[in-house]
């Protein structure tokens, strides 16, 4: 497993929860994670087609969750995503609220700092998330303080009417960890497409000029 | 359908692009509205195979619009010139580094058309920052028919794996 390098007693790592979300991931289930750390050590615990790293584009791992959420709704999407990038985009979390795709669920690392960057300071590290998230419209949402109490609330399975947000609160991870697998965007987005069966655009010249299969 | 219908429904061009989309197979349509798109929106929600998100911001569109596409539905971005302004960075590092097929409907605001004190200065800079973003697009032409030019938009974007963006005027998108 990989360990933070600013690991204390204080908050569990990154690393922690992602064994947790690699030790009881849904069958089916298509993960999305945010850039830098977010998205190496994932790779590094559980590489699987049914991943889409994020490699910049800070912010936005939360939405395109959302989207994938709403175009697949039989599949369980997760998606990792930091304090700090949700603040860049919280409005983000409303949109979340108002759709409320039942498939999907959000897991913030709140580590109170932009650590993909190197540790800056965030606006508000304090933010209490999941009541900003319940108050966005993600009824389920939760703060929580151990890998334990995720994994038991992903053990559990409980069945939701909609979104939910589970708030981890996590050591920040600035030492940059090196995936196992060359990050290569227009492969991640080919290969994911192909693991889930997606349909795919057939062109014009072979008497396409829309989407088949899926 | 026969050449009076036809030819009535691209009378009212945003018919023609309502009815395009359908035809195309558009299975979402991502938005955050302006005055031109408002009505546009409300018919979109009325239609039984379509699905509109609506966003609060137009860079998060542009996420949605690419995760739904990641999922395999075809997907339409409705937005202002403005707020396509204001996703420079999505878009190159995220729509076009993973060459995201987005059609871009645009409604071209600060024109010679709609010269609106608080539009110009949009209107100004929109095809400028466009080139500046490497962003593929087009103005529509009023003299033709809209619907084709829809499609031809939607076709490049797939063809070229990258969002396109059809600027729009008035008549072609507002109810």
């Amino acid at each position: 497993m990989v360990k933070s390098a600013m690991a204390t007693a204080a908050r569990p790592t990154r690393a922690d929860y992602y064994q947790v979300l690699a030790d009881n991931l849904p069958p089916q289930a298509l993960v999305v994670t945010s850039l830098g750390n977010a998205s190496y050590l994932w790779a590094t615990l559980h590489e699987a087609p049914e991943n889409f790293y994020f490699e910049d584009a800070m912010g936005l791992a939360l939405p395109l969750a959302l989207g994938l959420a709403v175009a697949q709704p039989k599949r369980p999407v997760i998606v990792v995503e930091g304090d700090g990038a949700l603040l860049m985009h919280m409005g983000a979390l409303v949109t979340v609220g108002a759709v409320n795709p039942a498939n999907l669920t959000v897991l913030l690392i709140q580590n109170g700092v932009h650590a993909a960057s190197g540790g800056q300071a965030l606006t508000n590290a304090g933010l209490d998330l999941a009541q900003l998230a319940r108050a966005s419209g993600i009824a389920s949402s939760e703060n929580i303080a151990k890998p334990e109490s995720l994994a038991a609330k992903m053990r559990a399975g409980t069945k939701r009417d909609g979104a939910e947000c589970l708030v981890l609160a996590t050591e920040p991870d600035l030492e940059v960890v090196r995936p196992p697998v060359a990050f290569d965007p227009v492969a991640t987005k080919l290969r994911f497409q192909a693991a889930i069966g997606a349909p795919r655009y057939v062109q014009t010249l072979f008497g396409g000029g829309k989407l088949e299969g899926g | 359908m026969n050449a009076v219908l036809a030819e009535s429904a691209e009378t009212h061009r945003p018919s023609a692009v309502l009815n395009i989309l359908k035809q195309l197979g558009f299975g979402a349509v991502v938005s955050v509205p302006d005055g031109w798109l408002g009505e546009m929106l409300v018919r979109i929600e009325q239609e039984p195979t379509m699905r509109l998100v609506r966003a609060t911001h137009e860079e998060e569109a542009l996420a949605i619009a690419c995760g739904i596409r990641l999922g395999g539905v075809r997907t339409a971005l409705l937005v202002q010139n403005a707020g396509v302004l204001s996703m420079g960075a999505g878009m190159v590092s995220l729509a076009q580094r993973y060459q995201f097929p987005l059609l871009m409907l645009v409604s071209y605001r600060g024109t010679l058309d709609d010269p609106v004190f608080y539009h110009v200065p949009k209107g100004r800079v929109t095809e400028p920052v466009f080139r500046g973003i490497g962003l593929a697009h087009a103005c529509v032409d009023r003299h033709r028919p809209i619907g084709p030019q829809v499609e031809q938009a939607a076709t490049f974007a797939e063809e070229a794996s990258c969002p396109f963006a059809l600027l729009l005027s008035r008549e072609d998108i507002q109810w």
